[in-house]
This record gives structure tokens, sequence and C-alpha cells, in this order.
């Protein structure tokens, strides 16, 4: 994966974070049904996101740590 | 012995490990500037990760957390929501500040944009707003601490002593190790508070419904609108969707300018340290998790506490465990208050010596080191002062604080990615912005949809910086290259911007 790519997929993963986060996006997860892992629907749709972010903060860091080994970035 | 002698041995005995912890770490520090206020540019990974998660989980996070969730149910969501959008932009700005802390000797947030925008007077206004926003932080920790000690010493120890011992060890151990002591000590306090908020998260509701499904299955036939955002206001009516939409943003935005958390870029020892304390930074996050489990096991409990904010003693002093697991429980609730109270008047203190009273007052390194820890005494009586005589008045005080930090935003920004920016257009625009959050502040009815005075500034100040700046002559070419060294770093700074 290019650095552009993997730059592009972080900044667009926490935009998309954002707007889920807030008003309006938040309305399609402003509900208690389905349960998952016990927890309320909304519980776990914050939950979720931030969980997301790990494996893709994880891949950024790879990416960047390999452009940065070659001198390049 | 009785059960809350035990708890007050274990106390006892986590506040002088935290005591002893701090102490021995002054001995690897050198005697200078940079030894007290960043640590000589030296922690590690491990140490990075704690300190950040530590100092970012307060009393806020651990009694106000769990009792946003008891009284207002989803509305503790936005907690959870704004920490990891805040934080991964410092993936990038991080390495950046620390690298200019490197070349150009700063050592706090203010030495940085007034480096950029050279002007005394906006040093000096950057450590007032620190401190405007520091004081009822600091105050806020200060009791927490003396609320957990007295109510699982079932009162034996009073508010006063226990918020007193607490915090002068915390005062003791910055005092003679500055942040090399904090470092240390939140690596210790960070374990604790994570440790124990899981095993009582999950511990509670199932002793007492069974489950964690159980428990909300409960709450969703019973309470339906504390699981649903944007959850309840204060006043038990509903929170409306333009509050809360707003509080996660400004929180987001004003995250990282708090200045002790934007120091640590200052105190870590390389940039992929710093860069991987952003990467670790979500798996701190999800302890909130569990907070708010704690929070909500005590909505169904047929008992109530008499203020939201104590339901977690409230609910430890009704399960019946063990008085070790009590003390451990506050020795937890003793870390989250300990770990940012400390950050905290350390940071006030450097700032306050380094951007309000050196520029203006030539000093020797030797007083400036003597004047922080004259000031690191001074902030910490003050602020225990206050946690004795205060109100509720405090934690409306913490909520303008965010309006007000959020507003270093733009100057902070400006300083790293924009080279058009004027040292007149960033002053005029942070008095706007902040002249704006106040007006806002006195004045909620004026408030369009309830939204947060932090955006209502800085909707004000973005226009004003951007526009005086570009009325205003631009900055000298050398000066640029100071801030902006080569075309490859501007490059993927924009990027990432």
């Amino acid at each position: 994966m290019t650095l552009r790519t993997a730059r592009a997929l972080t900044v667009v993963y926490l935009a998309l974070f954002l707007v889920a986060a807030i008003w309006p996006g938040v309305l399609v997860a402003s509900r208690i049904h389905p349960f998952v892992f016990g927890l309320p629907f909304s519980f776990f749709w914050y939950a979720a996101w931030i969980a997301g972010a790990v494996p893709v903060l994880y891949l950024l860091d790879r990416v960047e740590r390999r452009y940065r080994d070659g001198g390049e970035g | 012995m009785e059960r809350w002698m035990w708890v007050t041995v274990i106390i006892a005995i986590y506040l002088v490990a935290n005591l002893v912890i701090g102490l021995m770490a002054g001995r690897r520090s050198t005697k200078s500037v940079t030894g007290f206020v960043a640590a000589d540019r030296s922690f590690g990974l491990l140490v990075m990760y704690f300190v950040t998660g530590a100092t970012v989980f307060s009393s806020f996070a651990f009694l106000g957390g769990p009792g946003w969730a008891y009284s207002r149910g989803a509305a503790a969501f936005y907690i959870l929501a704004y920490g990891v959008l805040g934080m991964a932009p410092f993936y990038w700005v991080g390495p950046r500040v620390a690298d200019l802390g490197r070349r150009l000797g700063h050592v706090t947030q203010a030495q940085l944009i007034a480096g950029r925008f050279p002007s005394r007077g906006l040093s000096a206004l950057i450590a007032v707003i620190s401190l405007i926003a520091f004081v009822p932080y600091i105050t806020l920790q200060i009791e927490g601490a003396g609320i957990v000690i007295n109510s699982v010493t079932d009162g034996h120890i009073p508010f006063w002593l226990g918020s007193l011992v607490a915090y002068g060890i915390v005062i003791l151990y910055v005092l003679v190790s500055g942040a090399v002591a904090v470092g240390w000590t939140n690596t210790f306090q960070g374990v604790f508070m994570v440790v124990i908020a899981w095993a009582l998260g999950i511990y509670l509701p199932y002793h007492l419904y069974g489950g964690i499904g159980p428990m909300f299955e409960g709450i969703a036939n019973a309470r339906p609108e504390l699981l649903i955002p944007p959850g309840l206001a204060a006043t038990g009516q509903p929170w409306s969707w333009g509050s809360y939409s707003t509080y996660i943003l400004v929180s987001a935005i004003g995250f990282m300018m708090w200045p002790h958390l934007f120091m640590k870029a200052y105190t870590a020892k390389n940039d992929d340290t710093l860069r991987r304390t952003v990467i670790l930074f979500p798996t701190f996050q999800l302890f909130l998790i569990p907070v708010f489990l704690i929070g909500f096991s005590g909505v169904l409990f047929p008992q109530a506490p008499a203020d939201p904010d104590s339901i977690l003693p409230f609910m430890i002093l009704r399960t019946q465990l063990p008085a070790v697991v009590v003390g451990l429980f506050c020795a937890g609730a003793l870390a989250a208050s300990m770990s940012t109270g400390d950050a905290l008047v350390h940071a006030a203190a450097s700032i306050l010596v380094e951007d309000g009273i050196w520029p203006f007052v030539p000093m020797t390194e030797r007083v400036r080191r003597i004047l922080m820890r004259v000031l690191v005494l001074l902030t910490g009586a003050v602020a225990y002062y206050l946690a004795l005589h205060s109100g509720t008045s405090l934690v409306q005080l913490l909520a303008t604080a965010y309006g007000v930090i959020s507003q270093l935003a733009p100057p902070v920004i400006a300083a790293l990615y924009w080279r058009r920016a004027t040292t007149a257009g960033v002053i005029s625009g942070l008095v706007a912005g902040i002249a704006t959050a106040e007006l806002f502040f006195f004045h909620p009815a004026l408030k369009p949809l309830g939204m947060h005075e932090g955006i209502l500034g800085l909707l004000v100040q973005v226009p004003v910086l951007v526009a005086v700046s570009l009325l205003t002559p631009r900055q000298s070419q050398e000066h640029l290259d100071e801030f902006f060294p080569s075309a490859s770093e501007v490059e993927s700074a924009a990027k990432a911007g």
C-alpha cells in the first residue's frame, strides 16, 4: 500500500467516525435494539468505531514507517 | 479491625507507593528547565502510553463518567466519541511540534505559537487562558480525591484531610522531581485505573443483574430514554442534538489543545514513541466502556446516591465486597484524580513561568526552576482552598474551560501549517474567539440550537484570523524558513493537514 493510500484511508475513516458520532449520522444508531455483546446498539456503535480505529491506525503506522525507513515521505 | 480501617490501610500503602515512585524517578532527571518541564525529552513508549492515558482520564471520567451514564444515560456517549477523533491528528502534528521544540528550544505550547508569531502579549495571553482553564480543573481533581476517601472510609477521614494528604503527596513529588515524577507515577496509576475499572465494570452487572445483557434489558424496559442518544440533559429533560453534537466537536478540537496534553509532545524520547502513543490511544479509550457499565449498574438499583457523581463509591459500598477490594477501588479512583492533577499543577507552574513571567522579566535558568517550584506550591494551595470553599459553580467553570481552550486550535494550526498567517491575524482572531465564547457562556439563551460556546467562538475566530492575516504584511522569508525547513516536510504536512 502506498503512503498516499494509507493516509487517505485514515482520513476517510476519521471523517466517517465524526459523521457517525454526531447528528445527523448518529440517527441510524440512535436505537436500543439489536443488542451486541450485551450492549444496547447505541452504546455498541460508539465502542465499535473506537475499536475500528485500532487496525486503521496500526496499518497507517506500518506504511508510514516503511516509507520513513526507506528515506522517503 | 473494622472494615474502614482496612480500607484506610490499603489507601495508605497506595499513597506511599506513589510517593516513593515519584521521588525515585527524580534521581534520573537533570537539573535544567528542560529536565523539570519536559523530562529531558526522555519518555519511552510504556511511560508515554500511560502518561497520556492516565492524564486524559481524570476524576471527571472516573466519577463524572459513571455519574453521567447513571443520571443522563446515552448523553455520556459523547465522552466516548471525541477522544480518538481529537488524538488521531496528533500522529502528524505531534512529531512536527516535537521537531520544532528540539530545534528552537520550545517546552510549552505558547512558546511554539509566540515563536512563530513573536509577541510577548500573545505569550502572556495564552498563559492567562491556560490558567483560567486549569484552576477549576485542578480544584475538581482535589475534590474528587476528597470525596472518594471520605465516602469509602464511612466518613472517618474528613474531606479536608483526605484531599490534603492525597494532594500533599502529589505536590511533593512534582516539586522534587518535575515531569519525570508525573511520568512514572502515571504509569503506576494508569495500570491501576484500567484494571480496577474493567474488574468492577464487569463484576457489578453480573453480581446485581446476572450479566451485562440482562442489565440493559432491564433498563430498556424501565427507562428506555436512557439508552437512546442524545440522552438527557442535567435537568432530566431530553438533551438537544445541537448541544450533543457540538459538545463532541468542541471536545475533539479542544482535546489536544489542553496545554498539559500538548506539552507531552516535548517529553517523548523520539517521534516514533509519540506516533505509537497515538496509535495505541484507542485501546486506552475503550476503558470508558466498563466505566459506563458501572454507572448503568446504578440505574435499577433500589437506592440512589445523594449526588450522581458519587454513584461509583455508592455502588462499591453496597456490594459487600471485601475491604481489600474497596480499598483497591479507592486507589484506582485516586489514581484517576492524582494522575491528572499532578500533570495540571506541573503544567500550570511551568506555563506561568515560561510564558507569563520570563518573557517580561529576564531570569537565569536556576531562578526559573525555583520559581516553578514556588508556583507548584501556590497553585496547589489555591486549588485546595477552592476545593474546600466552592459550590457547584466549578462544574460550570470547567464547562467553559473547554470553550476557552479550544480557541487555541486555530493559532496552533496556523503556526504549523499556514505560512501566510501573521501575528496581528492570530492575536485578533484569538481575542475575537474568546470574547464570543465568553459572551455566549454568560448569555446561554442567545446560543443558536443550544450549540456549545466554544464552537461559536471558533466560527468567529477563523474568519477573523484569515481576514486580518491577509490584510497585514506577510512574515519575512528567513523567519518562515525556520518553521518550514524543507519542501518535502511541508508537502507531507499538507497531505496530513
